[in-house]
């Protein structure tokens, strides 16, 4: 039998969440240790790789070799593939990088170890500890072994198939169209163009999208979300995703290196992410944006507040609800307006038809926007297509 | 002979791809993942499907 570990702080889940959290919790003086249920960090990869980049320096991440290709921009593809492109002049903050994904967490995984953090891998969490309604750490195997970790806090940051937070009764569970079901190729040889994401809309993927992330030296990321609540047949995903590469002759002359899948939650935010002694943090804690369906930004920021937090909580010696709600009153300002928002938007977008898409970017392509807000987009719209903007009558 | 329908997750990796999809969206909590294996417990399932829909790979049926 190992012998019974005893940190301040456990962390669950050494995704960008939890190495945030753990790097944190460190640097404010707490010992943490970190379980990685796989026998690599980062890896497999399931994930588009696009990402956002304005809030790198918040959270202390310094940009790295994880960095694959730095875009200036994003095209949205109507159904009829009218071009709108959005650049960094006047979406500054949604313009980033393509990332190497297991780099960039081993990375993140390796900023904890240099704060402090223990790592243990190949250590999966299969229950939790409870004294008097109380989280006090979790039941693990690592290596077929079982031990019993005792912590003041546990921080529950085991992403999209989080069980953590439900085994602290933490209500997680998603409606079908709270969520994407998602698919992605590696391809080579393809037509990306290096200077840009792109985003597909409309019928091509129901109640998600399409895209093509460029790694480069034709290399990119093509990859669909679609609704589970849009979802006929039985791999919905992979029939629109391989339907769509078809049609698209520079697209379908690649050759296909890597396939992931996963779930994406589309959904509003969590009404209740502590409880005493647990906090959770990132996919697990629904923080994925419903709009675009980010999860690494949202994750990386709300960790670093979660590790404060958690930091605080064990050298007070207070990991009750009451105290963990500083991390749940945190998260929230920083974020919790934007995920509502983006919810409503993903909530009207999926409603609409090919030809509105169409009328949308088209409206959106002949002009010149100053700053990309929901406002200017529909006053654009309204000027060439006054009746499309009826529908958006609850966003004026 | 029970009258319940079946749930078959082809998770020997012809059709699966250890995404954990079906994990997430789970509504039990019955459905689990391990580096190279789903599994899910007989007894909790109530067949409702769910996990069929979020699978982007079609390796869940039921029938």
């Amino acid at each position: 039998m190992a012998p019974t570990l005893r940190p301040d702080v456990l962390v669950i889940g050494a995704g960008p969440a939890g190495s945030m959290t753990a790097k944190w919790a460190a640097k404010r003086g707490a010992s943490v240790l970190l379980l990685e249920k796989r026998q690599e960090i980062g890896s497999p990869v399931r994930c588009g790789e696009g990402m956002s980049k304005e809030w790198l320096r918040e959270v202390g991440i310094t940009p790295g070799r994880w960095i694959n290709v730095e875009v200036e921009g994003a095209r949205i593809y109507s159904p009829s593939e009218k071009v709108f492109e959005i650049n960094e002049k006047h979406a500054g903050n949604e313009v980033g990088y393509v990332v190497e994904r297991d780099e960039f967490d081993k990375q993140l995984a390796i900023d904890a170890a240099n704060a402090g953090v223990e790592i243990r891998l190949k250590t999966a969490a299969i229950g939790l500890l409870r004294e008097g309604g109380r989280i006090v750490g979790a039941k693990v195997k690592q290596f077929g072994e079982t031990t019993e970790i005792r912590a003041p806090v546990t921080v529950a940051a085991d992403g999209f198939e989080s069980q953590v937070g439900r085994w602290a009764g933490i209500p997680t569970d998603l409606a079908l169209r709270d969520m994407d079901t998602c698919l992605q190729y590696r391809m080579t040889n393809v037509d990306s163009d290096v200077r840009y994401c792109d985003f597909f809309l409309g019928k091509v993927a129901p109640g998600g999208y399409v895209w093509v992330f460029p790694k480069g030296e034709g290399l990119a990321n093509v990859g669909i979300g679609v609704q589970v609540s849009q979802v006929k047949n039985l791999a919905d995903a992979k029939t629109y995703l391989d339907r769509w590469i078809e049609h698209h002759p520079g697209y379908a002359k690649g050759k296909k290196i890597d396939m992931v899948g996963g779930g994406v939650s589309i959904s509003p935010p969590l009404k209740q992410t502590v409880a005493d002694g647990i906090m959770l943090v990132g996919d697990a804690a629904r923080m994925i944006d419903p709009l675009t369906g980010g999860g690494i930004a949202n994750g990386c920021i709300a960790g670093k507040i979660c590790g404060e937090v958690a930091a605080e909580a064990a050298a007070l010696g207070d990991p009750s609800k009451a105290f963990l709600q500083k991390y749940e009153r945190g998260w929230r300002a920083r974020l919790e307006e934007k995920l509502y928002r983006n919810w409503l938007a993903k909530e009207k977008l999926v409603t609409l038809s090919d030809e509105t898409f169409d009328k949308i970017v088209d409206a959106l392509a002949g002009i010149r926007l100053e700053k990309l807000n929901v406002h200017n987009i529909l006053k654009a719209v309204q000027a060439k297509y006054p009746e499309v903007t009826q529908e958006f009558a609850a966003f004026l | 002979m029970p009258n319940k329908k079946s749930l078959h997750i082809e998770s020997s990796g012809q059709l699966c791809i250890y995404c954990g999809a079906c994990v997430g969206i789970c509504p039990l909590n019955c459905i689990y993942l391990d580096e190279t294996r789903i599994t899910f417990d007989e007894s909790v399932c109530t067949r409702c499907e769910i996990c069929v829909k979020a699978c982007p790979v079609g390796a869940i049926e039921i029938g």
